[in-house]
């Protein structure tokens, strides 16, 4: 045993550990299997859990709008009232104004014109889905069935109040909603018409019930004349759904992580058992009990390390597969599950080595070295 | 002999078949447990998107154009088209039926109080059982406004209603309505400028308005199919195999068009707002959920193969004693894999009921409150051919490298080597 290491004929406890670690390859290279497994599959679920709110918030921004301020007819909007509100909302909300008019159409109906600013809707309400978003300054979009009450969609001629206007139609829009039975137009158009300045605000405050609370509260604060309400089946709706799904993710990285380790651990410690020969021999030629045992423990701490660096790569890699393929969105490694993954693995070889101390402990080496 | 041989090996090797079908059990509850909770994690996400209302919305085809801001009619239209309340059982006869959820009309009308003033009001159906042939459910306005926060009781009698919380009115007060006496039995908050009106039974405000049978509008919510690309397609203008492939897809849009079959001078649409985005809403979590269970399926695949290589590995003595006594190769291998196979049996499909088991439990301690009976039984038979199946093919694919490489030995080396 000692012909490699003929300068020093004692085996370092550290060579020991190197031998035993390449001796059987097959035996460590399945270990490392295992706990790489376990390391990855803990990785990649808790970086997917990790990043699961902001994600299915995400998903929730495209609601719309979920909270709505409304001027009443004795105090209208203040001019600077659409910056003050960002301002308050905070820089992630999205916000924009609607001036409403009754005009007549050319053909007698009565309808409702809202002057609107057509970027910030486009980010606001992103399920309009229109192929091509107006972009003139006196176009108009004609809801689907405001556009069976006009003449001409192309040459689209209303009046407020005596005053007539001509608009360039620029399509329709369909939402099965109020939008159908209304025409929209650019703000500054509108209020150049008929004088009318915006009395609504409709804002998409991201993050759930908690943010849209909060948000509220600063609005109400320094906007007090104004009416600001909360959409209420949005901001319910999302927090249910993401309170929910966040608990089913929960239940199942608790139930996938439990069952890798615990399969891990059972094969872990069947290969730890099926040495017992080489303990038999240890013990023989005068190893300690403790000795040994740090010594099984020291190499199953090994091969959890690098389980844990080559885990934490493999799932990294599948938790963004798994985001991108899902969410069309990457979820970039974190750090910070690290630490409980480390643990985890640590935790899992650690119980695999000491698992079968108490079979080792009743053995008798020379009955075992018999091969009883 | 064979048999003998089996069932020794069972009753003797205890420990190692019991961390063998340990490690297939605890895979194969989670697999279970996992895809449970993905095949109806699409039914209980829709019942949690009703919170966002109906998602298709029924109104006449020939109606004047409505005059809202904020919910608010300006101008309110006098006369114009209604839909046929008699009509709408055939929302239960179309191709979809049994996707439609909750159905609720409404006829919004204006009550003259004897005090002279005008009273909004929305008449509704609260409890009501629509009913087709066979086919019948309970439903009104209460489950497809979830969000309406009620004191007191729904109406149950034709001279009772609720009032929106900001009406003015109290629980117990009486309105005189037209010569109809409507007692309030609960107060209504619904954060909308619905809670200025007073909601009363469908049949009263068509009697009180003398539009017997009329409806303006109809809600609906129907399970549906997310919008793909086909979906989107004119149905008119496909082909006829097409045409009926569309029209076979509970998209929204079909559900729509068969809505629009079913009841002449009826103009069915989806609300985009609900419908687009609850279909991605759906489509992301399921989505998740099933790339979970994959990854779980991998993982337990993984655990339960690795499991059985070191269940065989450890008794490669037995297969050298065996071929020194002169068994031949296939005979040996038809034994490990005939317990293996047992093995895979046996803890799969107790694997199968725990995971089940589990399932349920989660599935009724994360959705409480939602009904969990109703998602279906916990036992899914389907599931079961499945989870055996994978767990044979696992522990048969996970024993085949070890017990190929044990029989390739030569059996004095390995009885010299681990006596």
């Amino acid at each position: 045993m000692t012909h490699t290491n003929a300068r020093k004929p004692q085996l370092s406890f550290l060579g020991m550990l190197r031998r035993s670690l390449t001796h059987r390859r097959a035996r460590s290279f399945s270990a490392l299997v295992a706990l790489t497994v376990s390391a990855a599959v803990a990785t990649a679920l808790l970086t997917l859990y990790a990043d699961l709110n902001a994600k299915l918030h995400k998903e929730f921004r495209n609601f719309g709008a979920n909270v709505v301020v409304t001027a009443s007819a004795s105090s209208p909007l203040p001019p600077n009232a659409l910056a003050g509100i960002q301002k308050a909302a905070g820089p992630d909300a999205l916000v924009a104004p609607f001036a409403y008019a009754v005009a007549t159409t050319d053909r007698g109906t009565s309808v409702v014109v809202a002057g609107t600013d057509f970027p910030a809707v486009q980010r606001l309400d992103a399920w309009w889905d229109l192929a091509q978003w107006p972009t003139a300054a006196d176009a108009a979009l004609l809801g689907d069935r405001a556009a069976n009450f006009i003449a001409d969609e192309h040459d689209v001629k209303l009046t407020y109040a005596g005053k007539p206007i001509t608009l360039v139609g620029a399509g329709r829009i369909k939402t099965g909603g109020d939008e159908d039975s209304r025409i929209y137009i650019p703000l500054a158009a509108l209020t150049q018409w008929t004088g009318v300045s915006p009395t609504v605000i409709e804002i998409q405050i991201p993050g759930g019930a908690a943010a849209v609370e909060a948000a509220l509260t600063r609005l109400r604060a320094q906007f007090p004349t104004l009416q600001i309400q909360p959409v209420r089946q949005l901001v319910e709706g999302e927090s249910r759904i993401v309170d929910r799904t966040h608990s089913l993710m929960y239940g199942s990285v608790l139930l996938i992580a439990l069952t890798v380790a615990v399969s891990v651990l059972a094969t872990l410690s069947a290969s730890v058992l099926e040495r017992r020969r080489d303990f038999a021999l240890m013990k023989a030629l005068g190893g300690s009990q403790t000795q040994l045992m740090a010594l099984f423990l020291l190499e199953a701490l090994v091969l959890a390390l690098a389980g844990v660096v080559l885990g934490y790569i493999a799932g990294s890699v599948a938790a963004w597969a798994i985001s991108q393929a899902n969410f069309h969105t990457a979820t970039l490694p974190r750090l910070s599950v690290l630490p409980l993954v480390l643990l985890l693995n640590i935790a899992i070889a650690a119980l695999a080595a000491l698992f079968p101390i108490r079979v080792l402990r009743g053995l008798q080496p020379a009955a075992l070295l018999k091969g009883e | 002999m064979f048999f003998r041989l089996l069932w020794e090996s069972f009753r003797r090797q205890r420990r190692r078949k019991a961390l063998a079908g340990i490690a297939i059990l605890l895979g194969t509850t989670a697999v279970t447990a996992m895809l449970a909770l993905a095949t109806t994690i699409g039914d209980r996400i829709h019942k949690e998107l009703a919170v966002y209302g109906a998602n298709i919305v029924i109104t006449p085809k020939a109606d004047l154009l409505d005059v809202k801001i904020g919910g608010v009619d300006i101008k309110p239209s006098t006369g114009g088209a209604y839909l046929k309340a008699s009509d709408l059982p055939k929302l239960k006869a179309i191709f979809w039926a049994n996707n439609i959820t909750g159905v609720s009309p409404e006829l919004p009308i204006t009550l003259n109080l004897a005090s002279g003033q005008q009273l909004p009001a929305t008449g509704l159906w609260f409890h009501h059982n629509l009913a087709n042939g066979g086919s019948s459910m309970i439903t009104g306005a209460p489950p497809l406004h979830p969000w309406w926060k009620l004191t007191g009781a729904w109406p149950s009698q034709p001279n009772e209603a609720v009032a929106g919380a900001a009406a003015g009115l109290h629980i117990g007060d009486t309105v005189q309505a037209d010569n109809t006496p409507l007692r309030i039995t609960g107060l209504v908050s619904t954060g909308d400028a619905t809670d200025k009106r007073l909601l009363l039974p469908l049949e009263t405000a068509q009697k009180l308005a003398n539009l017997p049978g009329a409806v303006s509008r109809v809600d609906v919510s129907a399970r549906t199919k997310p919008e793909d690309a086909f979906a989107r397609k004119d149905p008119d203008t496909l082909s006829p195999q097409q045409h009926e492939i569309w029209y076979c897809r509970p998209y929204a849009n079909s559900i729509a068009y068969q809505i629009r079959e079913a009841i002449p001078g009826a103009q069915a649409e989806q609300v985009r707002r609900v419908e687009q985005n609850e279909g991605n809403v759906l489509e992301r979590i399921s989505g998740l959920m099933w790339l979970i269970s994959a990854a779980a399926l991998l993982a337990a695949g993984f655990a339960v193969s690795a499991a059985m290589a070191t269940a065989i590995l450890e008794r490669r003595a037995e297969i050298g004693l065996m071929r020194s006594l002169g068994a031949s190769k296939g005979a040996i291998a038809f034994l490990f894999y005939s317990e293996t196979g047992l093995l895979a049996i046996f803890a799969g499909t107790i694997g199968y009921l725990f995971g089940s088991g589990l399932a349920a439990w989660l599935g009724a301690r994360i959705f409480a409150g939602d009904g969990a009976a109703s998602i279906g039984p916990i036992l899914n038979p389907v599931l079961l051919p499945v989870v055996v199946a994978l767990a044979l093919a696992v522990a048969i694919a996970g024993s085949t490298p070890s017990i190929r490489t044990s029989l390739e030995m030569d059996p004095s080396t390995i009885l010299r080597a681990d006596a």
